[in-house]
């Protein structure tokens, strides 16, 4: 068994920015404190097998000590919390915020997956509902991935979960150098469908260097690909990592069934690009990416990093990064330098320091630049203790001058529950 | 602060950071272990007994820890306290944590013959790492299908190998993270995924129900692939724009909505405040009209703000009968009914 415990403590001062038709808002003094739990339990032992039950929990909780027009006193959530058996081929999981992947990979649900796997095949089924009700029912919180509500300056209608709900199911095959599955899922919201997709994932590794997959989502109410994608990694030479990706997607098939902006002609976009890494030195790397996305009906859009990477020592590592990116896209685009740095101060004691520099090519109120200045320092104060601080200072079109700092408190255990075997 | 000055602090900062890195590093002493061993006068009259390496390093007893012997060891015959204490400071680092070894196990291999140098080579060669790698474990266990499938127990414990990536099939550089997703629903995950991970670590990042981003929670992961770190708030629009849909793999369209409804910046608001260009949709011929063309290129966008059921403006112009045109694509055909509820939207 081991668990995890987080203590945060913030300190800034805050607005809503630019504020309700360019009105000037009062800001905030915020001093909010959060905790973050972990706890998870495996191979513990079940009447009917060794090793066959697996316990998960995850959860976090803030307190607001100062007065804010936004914020509760008290909040917090439950992220994660199953259990997991297994009984020979079989096994079953029972929980929060499960994830399913395949033709699910964007939901998660309250409910119960079950799989078995033989001779390399392997299937899997799960139901369960998709609304996510926070466990205080805190008004106006109902979605999973919709933290954001609790902005909302309107009080949303109350949804009744049992309209909402998922299932769906997997059929695979895997060896060490082939895997693959099809699967399905359909999703249900209060109108009805929200999401009836088929997923369809391959994976390979023809050579010993080398890899490649593809994955696509089929909207299966349109007989279209809301996304594609193929790609390909090898390493040709010990010195050398590349790697290339084409993506077809087309947004509005992304969107519940239930928006009536899902069927509005929409065109879609492809991407191609790749990564190069070139592994010169022991202590020197370089990493390159770039994509180019081609739009149907406007000029192409383009990304790309360029990054230096130097690393030294091994009893008190210095790294030292610096990354140049460029980003053109529909309206405006930018250009980014960042350079990152951490050292090993002592056997205890490191830190880090980061500055981002952002040149837009258009200005975004008024400002083409922005830049961030951040540091940590952090002392393992025991194995089982490390302390963290933080603090930013920021300029950018929407703050003239930004400052924040935090306090992080890690507690890590592990209680073998009995000796580990020795090999 | 005026872009000039800021390029120079940036470059500033650039310098400052190299200089940093250059700069010569001490490297810790490394305990004199072939002197204890090889050179000190010993096992004959008047001498102490000879030392070997169990004589301070107590492998088979402790089940966990360094196993580096404690101070009153080494007072013995050292009496410098506060030398003997710099010494055992030094500790060789374990990035992939405890290893589960027994050491009693091996040292009574007739391959090994109680032998210890021969896999802890650095202690006598101070070119050699101090704990052998993990090549020297594999020159005699063959786990090739355990490494290949990315297993890494029962020898490490998944949860000591935080800073380890695999360096096969599944190594986790170049564009692993762009395609991570894919990975884990090709295979089974019940079993590849968590032999390391567990649902708690995709949440970390892929929650966004809680309150704190993982770039606020980990500041200090310089080289994990944060797409919301430095200056996101202001990029946000031009990312969204340059990728359209891949903020939905972990936002809804209802979470852009909430947030720049606070701010005065949506359909869904009373007077609200237009981010729109000039002539960006109007009934008249003389206008542009581009809307529709950015509508098309990324509806999600348009969702961002405009996705209110059937309070969407969009409908006001573009349902049946009205002046916006029919907004479907050419040869639109649908497995739903006119009657479905969004259908009725338009098509009262």
């Amino acid at each position: 068994m081991n668990g995890k415990s987080e203590t945060y403590v913030q300190l800034y001062r805050r607005a809503l920015v630019p504020g309700q038709n360019g009105q000037l808002v009062p800001t905030e003094v915020a001093l909010p404190v959060h905790e973050y739990l972990f706890a998870n339990a495996r191979d513990v032992d079940a009447p009917w097998q060794k090793d066959s039950i697996g316990l998960e929990f995850a959860a976090w909780g803030r307190y607001w000590p100062t007065a804010s027009n936004l914020e509760r006193p008290f909040d917090g959530d439950v992220q994660t919390a199953n259990i997991r058996l297994e009984a020979g081929p079989a096994w079953a999981r029972v929980g929060r915020q499960q994830i399913a992947g395949g033709a699910a990979r964007y939901a998660r649900f309250d409910g119960v997956t079950v799989g078995a796997s033989h001779l390399g095949f392997f299937l899997e089924g799960y139901t369960g509902f998709t609304v996510l009700p926070r466990w205080n029912a805190q008004p106006g919180y109902h979605h999973l991935g919709s933290a954001e509500e609790t902005l909302l300056i309107y009080q949303p209608a109350a949804l009744n979960r049992g309209n909402h709900w998922l299932m769906g199911g997997r059929f695979g095959y895997q060896t060490p150098h082939v895997s693959g599955s099809v699967s399905v899922h359909n999703q249900q919201t209060a109108g009805g469908v929200d999401y009836r997709n088929l997923g369809l994932d391959v994976g390979a590794q023809p050579l010993k260097d080398a890899s490649l997959g593809a994955s696509a989502l089929l909207e299966l109410d349109s007989g279209r690909f809301a996304n594609a994608r193929l790609w390909f990694d090898a390493t040709p030479h010990p010195l050398f990592d590349i790697g290339a990706e084409v993506l077809h997607s087309e947004p509005a098939l992304l969107l519940s069934r239930q928006s009536v902006l899902s069927v509005f002609s929409t065109t879609g976009y492809d991407e191609l690009g790749g990564t190069l890494t070139a592994k010169l030195l022991r202590w020197l790397r370089f990493d390159t990416n770039g994509y180019v996305e081609a739009y149907r009906d406007t000029g192409p859009g383009a990304r790309g990093e360029a990054a230096a990477r130097i690393a030294l020592g091994s009893d008190y590592p210095t790294f030292l990064r610096v990354a140049y990116s460029r980003v053109i896209a529909p309206h405006n685009g930018y250009q980014a330098l960042r350079v990152s740095f951490s050292r090993k101060l002592g056997q205890r004691l490191s830190s880090t320091l980061e500055a981002y520099g952002y040149f837009y090519d258009n200005p975004v109120a008024s400002y083409k630049t922005s830049s961030v200045y951040a540091g940590t320092a952090s002392y393992q104060v025991i194995d089982s203790l490390e302390v963290l601080w933080s603090a930013s200072i920021a300029q950018s079109p929407y703050a003239a001058s930004d400052a924040q700092t935090m306090l992080r408190a890690s507690y890590h255990f592990d209680a073998p529950a009995r000796p580990r075997q020795r090999w | 602060m005026k872009p000039r000055f800021q390029a120079l602090l940036l470059w500033l900062a650039v310098a400052l950071a190299a200089l940093a890195a250059c700069r010569s590093e001490a490297a810790p002493p490394r305990f004199p272990h072939q002197l204890h061993l090889a050179s000190i006068a010993c096992g004959v009259p008047g001498k102490p007994a000879c030392l070997s390496c169990v004589s301070c390093h107590d492998v088979a007893r402790h089940d966990s820890g360094q196993r580096m012997p404690g101070a009153a060891l080494c007072a013995r015959c050292h009496q410098d306290a506060h030398q003997v204490r710099a010494v055992l400071a030094v500790t060789p680092t374990r990035p992939s944590g405890e290893i589960a070894i027994d050491h009693d196990k091996h040292l009574a291999m007739p391959e090994i013959r109680g032998q210890c140098v021969p896999c802890h080579a650095g202690v006598v060669d101070a070119k050699r790492p101090p704990l052998p790698p993990m090549s020297q474990c594999f020159s005699c266990h063959e786990h090739a299908e355990q490494w290949s499938q990315g297993q890494c127990t029962p020898c490490h414990e998944p949860e000591k190998l935080r800073r380890t990536m695999p360096s096969t099939f599944l190594k986790h550089d170049t564009a692993f993270l762009r395609h991570h997703g894919s990975v884990m629903a090709e295979r089974q995950q019940a079993q590849l995924c968590q032999s390391c991970h567990t649902q708690a670590q995709c949440q970390s990042c892929h929650d966004v129900t809680q309150d704190l981003t993982v770039e606020a929670r980990r500041p200090e992961k310089l080289e994990s692939g944060q797409v919301h770190r430095g200056d996101f708030m202001v990029r946000h629009a031009i990312e969204a724009r340059s990728q359209p849909a891949r903020c939905l793999s972990c936002h809804t369209v209802q979470g852009c909505d909430s947030c720049h409804a606070a701010r005065g910046v949506s359909a869904n608001v009373a007077n609200p405040a237009n981010p729109h260009p000039p002539e960006w949709v109007g009934a008249n011929t003389s206008s542009s009209n581009f809307h529709g063309t950015s509508a098309r290129r990324d509806i999600v966008a348009c969702a961002s703000c405009h996705e209110a059921g059937p309070a969407t403006n969009c409908i006001r112009c573009h349902k049946v009968g009205a002046y916006g045109g029919n907004p479907h694509p050419r040869g639109w055909n649908s497995a739903r009914g006119e009657d479905s509820e969004m259908c009725r939207y338009c098509h009262e």
